[in-house]
């Protein structure tokens, strides 16, 4: 007799891989797209897509620094503020304001982190990827 | 009042709107991610990537909001 255990990989690693995965897809998407689109599209898209990893770099940081049971590093966590909100969000709005950057490039590199995070999350509830067939230990006790 | 008029006002208010609801939308979750992590502690990694992730869609929303902003004041006075 089998039963099914959920084996889950939904933890801090899974933040890491998301960012791979993506920085691989900008990397090849940005080849792609300057060919197919022009370059400044491309680049727009590409610098949206590298502003959003490191967002999402800095809020796992301030998140894993900020919020844990056994106390807050205040020093890192003043850092990690310091140069997330002021200092990222400013080089965004740059990105945003930028005359030779249409909208529509930046919101898709921007969105692309998001994407990502979703269809892997996705694709692991569709393939079960998460549930594994465990022999019965209580078989040999009968 | 014409167009132009309707869309300097609403503009700003559509980011505001957005932004309370990201603050509220964040400031719930973290609220329940303490719970949760003083509840479970051995749960913290799950607890916490789920934080983040939700987090990231939540200031992705605010930032669509801000790119629309950005987009209509380009509207306004053209």
């Amino acid at each position: 007799m089998t039963a099914k255990i959920l084996k889950s990989s939904f933890g801090l690693d899974f933040i890491q891989r998301t960012l791979k995965t993506t920085g691989v897809v900008l990397l090849v998407t940005f080849a792609c797209g300057a060919y197919y689109f022009g370059f400044y599209d491309a680049l727009a898209y590409f610098s949206a897509g590298i502003w959003s990893m490191v967002n999402l770099i800095f809020l796992s940081a301030l998140v894993r620094t900020a919020l844990k049971p056994e106390g807050v590093d205040k020093v890192a966590t003043a850092v990690l503020a310091l140069i997330k909100f002021p200092l990222l969000y400013g080089a965004g709005y740059f990105l945003l304001t930028v005359e030779i950057f249409r909208p529509i490039p930046l919101v898709i590199g921007l969105s692309l982190v998001i994407l990502i995070m979703f269809l892997k999350a996705a694709s692991r509830v569709l393939l079960n990827l998460d549930v594994v067939n465990q022999e019965d230990s209580t078989r040999g006790l009968a | 009042m014409d167009y132009q008029t309707g869309l300097a006002i609403a503009a700003p208010l559509t980011v505001g709107i957005a932004a309370i609801g990201s603050a509220l939308g964040l400031g719930k979750a973290v609220g329940s991610a303490m719970e949760a992590m003083g509840r479970q502690p051995e749960a913290i990694a799950k607890i916490q990537t789920g934080m983040i992730i939700g987090a990231a869609f939540i200031e992705a929303l605010t930032i669509y909001a801000l790119l629309a902003f950005l987009l209509v004041m380009g509207k306004i006075g053209a």
